[in-house]
């Protein structure tokens, strides 16, 4: 399996700690990577200021982006990652503690693959990871990021 | 008085007036100087009788005396002249009948044994005269004479009054059809401005105004009340633009006080349930964990705080849905009431682990109103009534429509534990519970929820029940969707 590691994009330190844990539970050698804004998700993906580029994003098999987000908003951040060749062909999970309708068709509109209500009981949201993670790193195919055809 | 007079317009009525009272004025004028006239003809004839009578009687005295009889006819014969008179008798002392002279109509002489009518009798006038010689009456002069000059003159006369008056009252109209403009002619300039201002709107314009009397004083008091319509016009026009600006400032004062509302509940359904979701999970990450160094009393403790946590999630929830359906705008369609029902009792009978019940739901129902918030309404009173009866060993709910005019009642029956009617007034009102949460679980904000969205359907609801027998709610909703 080569795409194998999850995006956490999640500013709450809770959050992160308990679906971190959910994750683990589900697949434990899955890598999880945790960022805690949409800015840092940008540089991660696309490259900062610095110049620390072009990062091999490969491993990838799926995002889980936060809808709020500081600095970045999550809806932005999607629109950022479907607008660019580099990125578009990412399998991006849209996670919210809110069931705002508003943001799901949003979210849905600027290409989101998948939309989840993180849930109250413990108990049911790590069986939400736990499908998430199964399916998306183990059912679902993605493309590697040197084979995607670039567009323009 | 006459039909139609006051469809007659000003001026004919002014010209008829002017001539109704001319022609009478002329007309009694012309028929007192006929009377008159009449009279003093008939005075001059009388006189005139009279003289010639006395000459005849005198002429005749001696002739009677002697009884020659030749003699006085021929006195008399020169009453032949006179083409008046028409007839003349003599009498003797003894009023014995002597000679006479007859005119055309050739009458006998009267005789004077009887009662004589004298003076004016029909066409005649008749004269008595006793002939005298020194202070003796020796016979008596009767003259008869006829009225035909004196008919004749009154004829002429009339004739010639109508004449002069006709002339006069031509004349008159004549100078009545040019006078009456002075008195018209104002009031009808007033009375078209009136109509044009009527029919324009335009208070702008005045009647034109000449002089102070009465016409004068009526134009001035006219003009001055289309001033007083112009301006409080102009004041209503200000007041209403100001209003305008009021609402348009109210408007976007509320749509924004909205917006804020809209992101402070966004932020609530985020942000607090957060903390919550924190809570949970690492009690649950704690009992998982960390189990083994937790008696049973710290495991019950953990199972607490895990469970408030999840009910202050359903109250965060219910709060949500009340201020959603508060102002979200609707979407009227037509509902197949029954279908809705059924999946509304099917995902109850999915997720509750109460005893199944009887449900017994009318097929065919339509409703009109928006279907996210119907739903959400008969989620909550399909839901109460799962929830109030799950302690009945047979438990029974109905849903049946009926149709009261332009209104749709559907009442939702169950034979739960019901409530005590003591309590209506708080039914209805947020966080206002009935029951206890040992009793029956709930957040109270259901069927303030319920409330909400049948008053946003121009729709009532009403409760009945009797604690042990069960409770029946009455949702009555317009059955067009938008009845005001």
């Amino acid at each position: 399996m080569d795409a194998h590691s999850i995006l956490v994009v999640e500013d709450n330190p809770d959050d992160q700690v308990l679906t971190i844990r959910a994750l683990k539970s589900a697949s434990e050698n899955s890598p999880v990577i945790v960022l805690e804004d949409g800015q840092e998700a940008l540089n991660y993906l696309f490259g900062d200021e610095a110049g620390h580029s072009c990062r091999n994003l490969d491993s990838l098999g799926v995002v889980l982006l936060d809808v709020k987000l500081p600095k970045v908003s999550g809806l932005e951040v999607l629109k950022q990652i479907r607008c660019s060749p580099r990125t578009n062909w990412l399998p991006v999970v849209m996670v919210t503690s809110s069931d705002e309708p508003a943001d799901l068709l949003d979210a849905y509109r600027l290409g989101a693959n998948s939309f989840i209500t993180k849930q109250i009981n413990y108990r049911e949201f790590t069986e939400q990871m736990t499908v998430l993670a199964r399916y998306w790193l183990q059912i679902n195919k993605v493309p590697k990021a040197g084979s995607a055809p670039s567009i323009g | 008085m006459m039909r139609g007079w006051r469809y007659w317009r000003l001026k004919t009525k002014l010209l008829f007036l002017t001539l109704f009272v001319s022609t009478l004025g002329i007309a009694l004028v012309c028929a007192s100087l006929i009377f008159v006239e009449n009279r003093n003809y008939k005075k001059q004839l009388e006189s005139e009788l009279h003289v010639i009578a006395g000459i005849l009687a005198e002429q005749s005295a001696a002739a009677l005396v002697f009884e020659d009889n030749v003699q006085l006819t021929s006195i008399i014969s020169s009453l032949e002249r006179i083409n008046t008179i028409r007839q003349a008798c003599v009498y003797n002392e003894q009023d014995n009948f002597m000679t006479s002279l007859v005119g055309i109509d050739e009458q006998p002489c009267p005789s004077l044994d009887q009662r004589l009518e004298l003076g004016f009798v029909d066409d005649v006038y008749r004269l008595l005269m006793p002939v005298s010689l020194g202070n003796e009456t020796v016979g008596r002069l009767f003259l008869s004479s006829h009225l035909e000059v004196l008919r004749g003159h009154i004829r002429t006369f009339v004739w010639v009054a109508i004449g002069i008056g006709s002339t006069i009252l031509l004349a008159l109209v004549f100078l009545a059809l040019r006078l009456q403009r002075i008195v018209s002619g104002p009031i009808l300039t007033l009375s078209e401005t009136a109509e044009r201002i009527a029919m324009n709107h335009d208070y702008s314009i005045r009647a034109p105004v000449s002089g102070t009397d009465e016409l004068g004083r009526l134009g001035n008091t006219f003009n001055e009340m289309i001033g007083t319509i112009q301006q409080q016009n102009l004041r209503i026009l200000e007041s209403r633009d100001n209003l305008e600006r009021v609402v348009d400032a109210r408007t976007s004062e509320l749509s924004m006080a909205n917006r804020e509302l809209e992101a402070f509940s966004y932020s609530v359904s985020h942000d607090l349930r957060q903390p919550l979701r924190a809570i949970e999970g690492f009690g649950q990450a704690l009992e998982e964990d960390c189990g083994e160094h937790l008696n049973d009393v710290g495991k019950d403790y953990l199972r607490r705080i895990r469970a408030a946590s999840v009910r202050m999630a359903s109250l965060i929830d219910g709060l949500l849905i009340l201020s959603r359906v508060s102002r979200q705008s609707m979407e009227n369609h037509s509902i197949d009431l029954s279908q809705m029902l059924r999946e509304i009792t099917d995902e109850l009978k999915d997720i509750s682990d109460h005893p199944p019940a009887e449900i017994h739901i009318q097929p065919g129902m339509q409703v009109v109103g928006d279907s996210r918030m119907l739903r959400i309404v008969f989620q909550n009173l399909l839901g109460n009534a799962w929830k109030y009866s799950s302690k009945e060993k047979k438990r029974v709910i109905e849903v049946s429509a009926t149709l009261e005019g332009s209104v749709i009642a559907i009442e939702i029956r169950d034979n739960g534990v019901g409530f005590d009617m003591r309590y209506i007034d708080k039914l209805f009102v947020a966080f206002n519970r009935l029951h206890t949460p040992s009793e029956f679980g709930g957040t109270g904000i259901g069927l303030a929820t319920v409330y909400r969205v049948i008053r946003r359907h121009h729709g009532t609801i009403s409760a009945t029940s009797e604690v042990g027998k069960g409770a029946s709610f009455v949702v009555k909703l317009p059955v067009s969707g938008d009845q005001r």
